[in-house]
């Protein structure tokens, strides 16, 4: 994907600079993502569904009280 | 509508792609992806969930944004209407001049 290595070029100086962005104060045990958080990404995901709902149902919704207003239907 | 008045509900709605959702779905999008290169993953394949999370609310604050917009830009021409109907002195019709009219004479120098 060469559109991802535009952003790996920022740590190519050989020390990661952005280390404090992924560190823990005291457990510090590394991110492991073979193993995801399913819980988070199951949140994640349903939100994003109820989200797109509320936009198509708010959405329907406008267009019905646009109409009615309107006297169009 | 939370921000907006009742009166709000007259105009169109806009559609759900719209140039304020689809702006503001691609910045949620790149956020998601400037996390997983500030975090050391691979910017597009890692994360899914945050990039559609990301560009779903991005998207849905561009949906209410539009929405705000239209409302604003229709307050302003309804004041703008309601002030050339008060002072219509100050709008004079004024008759089309054709281009004949308005173009300076040609005299060629060969």
């Amino acid at each position: 994907m060469p559109f991802g290595r535009l952003f790996i070029v920022l740590n190519m100086n050989g020390f990661s600079l952005f280390s404090v962005f992924s560190r823990n104060s005291f457990i510090a045990s590394k991110p492991d993502p073979s193993k995801p958080n399913m819980l988070r990404v199951g949140l994640a995901f349903g939100s994003t569904a109820v989200l797109w709902a509320l936009l198509f149902k708010q959405h329907s919704t406008d267009v019905h009280e646009y109409k009615t207003r309107n006297g169009l239907e | 509508m939370g921000l907006l008045p009742d009166e709000a509900k007259v105009l169109p709605p806009p559609g759900i792609v719209n140039r304020n959702s689809v702006w503001f779905g691609l910045c949620g999008w790149a956020t998601a992806m400037l996390h997983n290169s500030l975090n050391r993953r691979p910017a597009l394949k890692a994360g899914v969930h945050r990039q559609a999370l990301f560009t779903t609310v991005g998207w849905f604050i561009g949906y209410h944004l539009t929405k705000y917009e239209n409302y604003k830009y229709a307050t302003l021409d309804r004041d703008m209407n309601e002030y050339m109907r008060l002072h219509p002195e100050q709008f004079p019709e004024k008759e089309p001049k054709t281009f004949a009219e308005i173009v300076e004479p040609f005299h060629p120098i060969r």
